[in-house]
């Protein structure tokens, strides 16, 4: 089964997204900021990271080039979602693999993620 | 005697309120009901500390998103979305405070004011802290723990909250100061309000002070007599004497009217009180330029009022000797439109104004009982300024003999007094004009009959065959 890492200190976007994945039959992981985030991939496999931008402790851009240093996630695409620095990760290609502006449609989200990571696997 | 640093909020008049703005390094709770301007206050304040070398650090404790504020905020002047991010840092702290409670919080903020060097902290949703702690001393201890360490760092914090919080209330008394926002109802017209509860450190000016939400955020309008309580300057000695406009009434004055003095001409409806204004704005020159501060004559109407009497106004205007500030009375409130008599006499130079009418100020009062206090402020002020002031006051009754003084104490408010009535006359209905009051002068009392032409206003003595003329009625001196 395909896990996704939902990372955003807001919960209520948190919630909402990782609701509609749930929806869809994915796992779904929350963080509340990048250091947590980072955290929970020491110690479970995920197939992809959705995060945003500004966070305490440690934010999206912050939390990407973390990733992308580790030998064992530097292939684990991260989809960044944000509204006031939306174009600054459009400006990293390399760290990003998409780039959603705040508020964005849910099922455009999704439907990006079947993209990435394909529909859910049944376990 | 010590001063403390300030942190200037770039709202005018919120820093005259505060005496130059908040204490760097100290802490505000601003409290209102939902709706009342708490968010635009600190995020304006943010905005404008960030345009001063700032950085800033917005942390929720709430579940609106950040997404859906600057969307709302992106509708005022101030936002500027470059900054969010940068040195505006917005971060929820949420889900820490849910899932793990009050001191965590506290550390992960500590880092954040640290991470981000943040020099102003707002803390939004201090009520939501306080239903997360399990006893005051809790809330008490969160707020003084926040407090401490955004001090040792130099950050000054702002707490909104929606709830209203007494004044023995623990998170009162943890803090250096109080703003409260709120809105009252006069009579159909909703006012907003804010007040400073509690300032410590800091004089401040006290009571209640109207202010507005525009497009350019939260605008502060002091009350006028407590902001000048003592005029700013105390004027030029030599006074000296200024022209009237009309030349046989400054020579009945001995000389014009004296300098810096504020005249009031009471009369009904229809008697010319604006003529005589005009023709005293007429007298105004590109050294020594007038303003005409009034709510009824659009500019297009007053310049043919003007133009009826000889005077070319529109040409006064292209040499900068007048200067017209029509005030549509539905507008805005007292302080507010005093507020902006002041800044238009600064911004011009203004040397003499007229106001026509002080009675339309009165209608824009949402308390009455002040009005006293306000006109003595203003005039005060006008007076320390070197300005002429000449007023317009319309009186009820366009015929009688009952004579209303516009306010109690007049003689705090005016220097001089002239009264017009109607008087029917051999048939005739005239315009009656006498001086009955001039501050620290002789003037010559006697009746003068006020005549209006295109040459403009001239005044001849008259009336000496009649006697009780001020009833309106006279009766002819017996054997005249």
């Amino acid at each position: 089964m395909s896990t996704i890492l939902v990372v955003d200190d807001e919960y209520l976007i948190a919630n909402i997204l990782s609701y509609a994945l749930e929806d869809e039959g994915y796992q779904v992981e929350t963080a509340s900021n990048g250091q947590k985030a980072l955290d929970i991939l020491k110690g479970k496999r995920v197939e992809l990271v959705i995060t945003d931008y500004m966070m305490p402790q440690l934010n999206g851009e912050e939390l990407a080039v973390e990733i992308r240093r580790q030998p064992l996630l530097q292939t684990l695409p991260v989809i960044l979602m944000s509204g006031a620095q939306a174009h600054e990760g459009r400006g990293n290609p390399d760290l990003f693999v998409a780039v959603f502006d705040k508020p964005f449609d849910i099922r455009e989200m999704i439907a990006k993620v079947k993209e990435l990571v394909g529909a859910p696997k049944s376990s | 005697m010590e001063q403390l640093k300030r942190l200037v909020s770039g709202i005018d008049g919120l820093d005259a309120l505060l005496k130059g703005g908040l204490i760097a390094g100290a802490s505000y709770i601003v409290q209102g009901p939902p709706g009342s301007g708490k968010t635009i206050l600190a995020n304006q304040l943010a905005f404008n500390h960030v345009g001063q070398g700032g950085r800033v650090l917005v942390a929720t404790l709430l579940s609106e998103s950040h997404e859906r504020l600057f969307q709302y905020l992106s509708t005022l002047s101030f936002f500027d979305p470059n900054r969010v991010g940068n040195q505006i840092q917005f971060v929820s702290a949420f889900d820490t405070l849910e899932r793990e409670g009050l001191d965590p919080v506290v550390k992960l903020l500590r880092g954040e004011i640290s991470r981000h060097q943040a020099t102003l902290l707002i803390v939004d949703g201090l009520l939501t802290a306080r239903s997360r702690a399990d006893t005051p001393l809790d809330t008490k201890k969160f707020i003084a723990d926040l407090q401490g360490h955004a001090a040792f760092s130099g950050c000054t914090v702002l707490f909104l909250t929606s709830s209203r919080l007494d004044d023995g209330s623990p998170e009162h008394t943890m803090v250096d100061g109080v703003i409260e926002l709120g809105e009252v109802l006069v009579g159909s017209r909703s006012v907003r309000r804010i007040q400073l509860r509690k300032t410590r450190g800091s004089g401040a000016l006290s009571g209640l002070h109207d202010c507005e939400i525009t497009e350019d955020g939260l605008q502060v309008y002091p009350r006028l007599e407590s902001l000048y309580s003592h005029p700013s300057g105390s004027g030029s000695d030599e006074q000296g004497r200024v022209s009237s406009g009309i030349k046989v009434l400054d020579e009945l004055l001995g000389g014009g009217l004296p300098g810096a003095s504020v005249t009031l001409v009471m009369g009904p409806s229809g008697i010319g009180k604006t003529s005589l204004g005009v023709s005293f704005l007429a007298a105004a020159t590109p050294e020594a330029p007038g303003l005409h501060f009034g709510f009824y004559e659009t500019p297009h109407r007053l310049r043919l009022k003007a133009s009826a009497l000889g005077h070319d106004f529109a040409e006064m205007e292209r040499h900068g000797a007048l200067h017209i500030g029509w005030q549509p009375t539905t507008e805005g409130g007292l302080d507010e439109v005093g507020a902006r008599l002041l800044s238009q006499v600064q911004a011009h130079g203004i040397r003499r104004v007229l106001i026509d009418s002080l009675g339309a100020f009165t209608r824009l009062a949402s308390n009455p009982a002040r009005l006293n206090e306000f006109f003595r402020a203003l005039t005060g002020e006008l007076r320390a300024r070197d300005v002429s002031v000449m007023a317009t006051w319309e009186m009820r009754d366009i015929f009688g003999s009952e004579i209303n003084a516009p306010a109690p104490d007049l003689s705090s408010i005016v220097d001089n007094l002239l009264l017009m009535r109607f008087v029917e006359l051999e048939s005739e209905l005239k315009r009656l004009l006498s001086i009955l009051k001039v501050r620290d002068s002789y003037y010559d009392p006697a009746l003068l009959e006020l005549i209006i032409s295109a040459h403009g206003i001239d005044l001849q003595k008259a009336f000496t065959q009649a006697t009780a003329v001020l009833s309106g009625t006279p009766s002819p001196v017996p054997g005249a």
